[in-house]
């Protein structure tokens, strides 16, 4: 609080005069005969405590008012925030523009952006001369002090909004640092925002409440250029059945489709581009929708050829927000894989139950079947060449000759998949405990451990490896209780590197996974080949079998390398192309979204080409050596988030802040008294002489009421 | 001016001779049986003669004089009373109080004695004086002479109001010395304790006497009119209160009408007539509510 005439608060001291008058210099009383004192006598004492009341009533009301007249006269102000200054007087401002996509909604033909710019430039105007002034985004980065008032305003006028922008709150942040290292007394931050929930993460509280001790002498104004009711309709993050597919496998496409704001209807497209790059309709959906509501939208495209396939979900028509209309998406479509399945004799009884898992006859039938499986006795192993084979798995092998177990590691380091499923065969335990074996295997074969009562059974702790994710949309429903293992092999220390994937009941480990160079090596501690008759050691395929057969499957696409493929990323992520071994170039074309291309040279020691600049939306594509070449590519979309148009209350946005002085401004009007409040402080004169003339009322009141004829 | 004639000022006397005809009607009306006099009567003395009027009762016609002059008189009377009055009044200090000034209590009662002596003198009624504080300090013995209005208003004269009073008692004496049925005049201010006092009375209305109780107060006890912060001292036990006058002013007024309001129902009760008085009120409207509330009562 300041004063303009801090020597009138001096007048304050005149409340002696009546608490003089009233107590030191009291009224001698006249001195008067009279004979009738007995009435008086009687009323005496409950009148002078009456009387004492009103005379302090009165006192503290004439004292309160000469104390706040002497305080109006002072011209106290009451700073909104940051230090004392004239209107005039320079300041440190910096203005923090919010360029998140949904900054694009559009309102009687304004981006928030554009009304935001419009805004800031206004504001601009009205910063005193010789301001130092810096203009922030949400674009990741630091910010710093623009040279002068043109380059300012420049720097407002080419703003736009970024797919990968960061939370407002890290803008605001920096732009305290910076406002809070400058050497000018006077300190202003003006934040131009939807004030969009996403905006403001309740997270980021308690790093901006960290720089309270820098930020509590700046003004922070937060300007709202947000819509109250926005209207539009959204498409959430695209679901594929997988980034990688088999040539035999349909793609599937899940999205959902939202509407905020107005009931309507909405027709939803689905688009491949064409081997020219132009896209191709191939599937459409209408959906009805209210208000608030949110419907799934499924896209099921028939087998598509080899290669790289790229295309978008859209919704057709416009609305507010148009950025959240089209979400892109990339497959790569493989050739059936080559799985090569040995097992002891007779193989082909032994390998039933995985080959009906991995290739159905009905599959196999239509030709749809995603994995090729060719069956082998074990015995044959050794003679036979693997080079075609993407995995091969052993089940309930036999003790093996060191130089296949060799060959088979050969085969895990060239980047393929081995998968071994221990059974009853495995004996003597030592052949298997061997160092060339041991160079696959998770760990030595200690004991077969029993569980007769059909108390153990898979039990995965949660669905994230990627082998699981099938599973994800299903777990807590999925009855591995029905499906008990009685026997299983329990190990020794595991090897470097091994991790479990799937444990029993009882902790111990059921599907263990050992990388190994460019491939990787899964063993299963208990078969998949026995049969429900006899004394099988688990009932694993028995019965209603969707979970082996959808285990088997992740398996075996983790296996192969489909499920490991990331194609799909959000803005600003780093895109990683994984390439063939055999590949040699060292130079690829990027072509971007925006037709605009440019060359990229890829890593390969770890095989990879590796794209940072992802901060555009929409399909990348990568090629080389022309159209018998490599001809690759990945989507980018916006992160949900970027397009959440849930408005923040203030309870929130009081939460964010916590103690920081801030003021919410939504007019010029707004913004100027605001910091026309923050500089000069808020003049508490009228207040004041209105509380003194209520004072004096009061007293004149109580006192005509006292001393009434 | 004597001191006697200090009590018989020009405009009392006026009022009281009005009062007085006005008496002189009532007494004609007593003879015709309409009006009882305001005092009693067992006859009436012939007074003058008056020409007829219409409206005279003929009844009233001196044949006699129509005889010896042709003309129509109207014979006069005057009401001739054998009450005997006795002024009773109140020696004690509190009754030589006045606030302006001007009149005290005590002043005020004896020119309202005065003038009531006077008017039962004018009409030849016996009247005694009694004075008392703590007890009876003097007596007058009734007469109906002219004389006994110069040894009464002489007496008067000679008072003091000073020291104490016990009005109870001193009434109690006075109901004891007084044999024959009386009317009993009390001029006093009653400020005593009021249920002795009240005792009192009704032992005097039980001796057969008539009591007019003329509860005299000053201007300032029944008013209030100090302003700002006071000490007030009583004059007869000293005590001090000191008060800001003008907030006390609406509880004292509640109390003091409230005392009264105790004896107007007490002597209403006791058939005494009460009249309440203070010093500022002028004698004939306190000598007429005296007499109106003399012929209601009868």
């Amino acid at each position: 609080m300041t004063f303009v005439n801090i020597s009138l608060l001096g007048g304050t001291a005149l409340i002696a005069l009546p608490i003089v008058l009233h107590l030191i210099m009291r009224q001698k009383p006249k001195r008067l005969e009279f004979p009738a004192l007995r009435f008086v006598s009687r009323q005496h004492d409950a009148n002078r405590r009456r009387l004492l009341l009103r005379h302090i009533l009165l006192l503290l009301l004439r004292a309160g008012a000469i104390a706040l007249l002497a305080f109006a006269l002072a011209r106290p102000s009451v700073h909104f925030s940051g230090a004392l200054g004239s209107q005039e007087s320079p300041v440190a401002a910096a203005l923090v523009f919010d360029t998140a996509p949904r900054m694009e909604y559009r309102r009687e033909n304004q981006s928030r952006l554009e009304a935001a710019q419009e805004l800031g430039l206004w504001l601009l105007a009205q910063l005193p001369s010789e301001s130092e002034i810096a203009v922030l985004d949400t674009r990741p980065g630091p910010g710093t002090f623009q040279v002068d008032r043109g380059a300012a305003r420049q720097r407002i006028e080419r703003l736009q909004s970024v797919a990968n922008s960061q939370p407002l709150t890290a803008a605001l942040d920096e732009a305290l640092r910076l406002v809070g290292e400058h050497e000018l007394p006077n300190k202003e931050v003006y934040v131009f925002s939807d004030l969009s929930r996403a905006a403001w993460p309740a997270d980021a509280a308690g790093g901006l409440q960290g720089r309270l001790a820098d930020a509590a002498r700046v003004g922070i104004y937060v300007i709202d250029v947000g819509v109250q009711q926005p209207a539009n309709y959204a498409l959430g993050e695209v679901r594929l059945s997988g980034q990688v597919l088999s040539s035999r496998s349909p793609l599937r496409v899940e999205t959902e489709l939202s509407c905020r704001g107005s009931a309507g209807e909405r027709t939803v497209e689905l688009h491949l581009v064409d081997n020219e790059g132009n896209p191709q309709k191939r599937s459409e959906q209408s959906h009805a929708l209210q208000p608030g509501e949110s419907q799934q939208v499924d896209f099921q495209v028939g087998p598509l050829g080899i290669g790289t396939h790229q295309g978008f979900v859209r919704i057709v028509g416009q609305d507010g927000l148009a950025c959240d209309d089209r979400r892109f998406f990339t497959v790569e479509v493989q050739p059936a894989w080559q799985v090569l399945v040995a097992a002891p004799e007779p193989a082909e009884r032994y390998a039933l139950f995985l080959t009906q898992a991995l290739a159905p006859a009905e599959h196999r039938k239509r030709g749809e079947a995603r994995f090729d499986c060719h069956v082998v006795e074990l015995g044959e192993l050794s003679e036979r060449p693997l080079d075609g084979y993407a995995a091969v798995c052993l089940l309930d092998p036999t003790p093996l000759e060191p130089a296949v177990w060799k060959k088979l590691g050969d085969l895990a380091a060239a980047g393929r998949g081995v998968a071994v499923f221990l059974g009853r065969n495995a004996r003597p335990i030592e052949s298997f405990n061997a160092p060339e074996a041991q160079e696959l295997l998770p760990g030595r074969l200690v004991r077969q451990a029993r569980a007769p009562d059909g108390d153990v059974w898979l039990s995965p702790r949660d669905y994230q490896h990627p082998i699981l994710t099938e599973f994800r949309r299903l777990s807590g429903s999925i009855p591995w209780r029905a499906h008990p293992v009685f026997r299983y092999w329990e190990l020794g220390e595991p090897a470097d590197g091994v991790g479990t994937v799937v444990p029993y009941t009882d902790r111990r480990p059921a599907l263990l996974e050992r990388p190994l160079e460019g491939g990787r090596v899964l063993t299963m501690t208990t078969p998949v080949s026995d049969r429900p008759q006899g004394e099988p050691w688990n009932l694993l395929p028995a019965g209603r079998a969707w979970p082996f057969g959808i285990l088997m499957h992740g398996m075996m696409r983790y296996l192969v390398g489909g499920g490991q493929q990331q194609l799909n990323y959000a803005a600003g992520q780093t895109a990683v192309l994984q390439l063939d071994p055999q590949q040699t170039r060292t130079t690829y074309q990027l072509f971007t979204p925006g037709e605009t291309s440019f060359p990229l040279a890829a890593d390969l020691t770890q095989h990879v080409l590796v794209v940072t600049s992802t901060d555009r939306v929409g399909n990348y594509r990568v090629r080389a050596g022309g159209t018998a070449g490599v001809d690759r590519g990945f989507s980018v979309n916006l992160a949900p988030e970027q397009t959440e148009l849930d408005r923040v209350d203030e309870d929130q946005l009081a939460k964010v802040f916590g103690p920081l002085p801030h003021r919410v401004a939504r007019t010029r009007q707004e913004i100027e008294r605001g910091f026309s409040e923050g500089r000069v402080g808020r003049e508490l004169f009228a207040a004041l002489i209105l509380l003194a003339a209520v004072a004096l009322a009061g007293e004149h009141l109580v006192a005509n009421r006292f001393y009434r004829e | 001016m004597s001191t006697a004639e200090r009590y018989l000022k020009p405009e009392v006397i006026n009022q009281i001779k009005r009062l007085d005809l006005r008496a002189q009607f009532i007494i004609k009306g007593f003879l015709h049986g309409l009006h009882a006099s305001p005092f009693h009567g067992f006859s009436v003395e012939f007074s003058e003669h008056r020409k007829y009027t219409p409206g005279d009762d003929p009844k009233d016609i001196d044949w006699l004089v129509y005889a010896k002059t042709d003309k129509y008189y109207v014979k006069k009377f005057e009401a001739e009373t054998n009450i005997t009055g006795y002024l009773v009044m109140d020696l004690s200090r509190s009754m030589g109080y006045t606030y302006r000034q001007e009149l005290t209590k005590f002043d005020y009662a004896i020119c309202l004695a005065a003038a009531l002596c006077y008017l039962m003198i004018y009409q030849q009624d016996p009247v005694g004086l009694l004075t008392f504080d703590q007890k009876i300090r003097s007596s007058l013995a009734p007469r109906a002479r002219r004389s006994q209005l110069g040894q009464v208003l002489s007496l008067l004269a000679n008072l003091k109001p000073e020291g104490e009073t016990d009005i109870a008692h001193s009434l109690t004496q006075v109901a004891a010395m007084l044999r024959h049925a009386s009317l009993v005049m009390i001029f006093s201010d009653l400020l005593a304790e009021p249920e002795p006092v009240i005792e009192a009375l009704y032992r005097l209305r039980h001796g057969g006497h008539d009591v007019i109780l003329f509860h005299v107060l000053d201007e300032a006890e029944v008013q209030f009119p100090f302003e700002g912060m006071v000490e007030l001292e009583d004059p007869e036990d000293h005590r001090r209160l000191a008060l800001d006058a003008k907030g006390f002013r609406r509880d004292y007024l509640k109390e003091i009408e409230a005392f009264r309001n105790t004896y107007r129902r007490e002597c209403s009760q006791a058939r005494v007539d009460y009249v309440p008085l203070d010093t500022s009120m002028q004698f004939d409207k306190a000598l007429t509510e005296y007499l109106v509330s003399r012929t209601a009562r009868r």
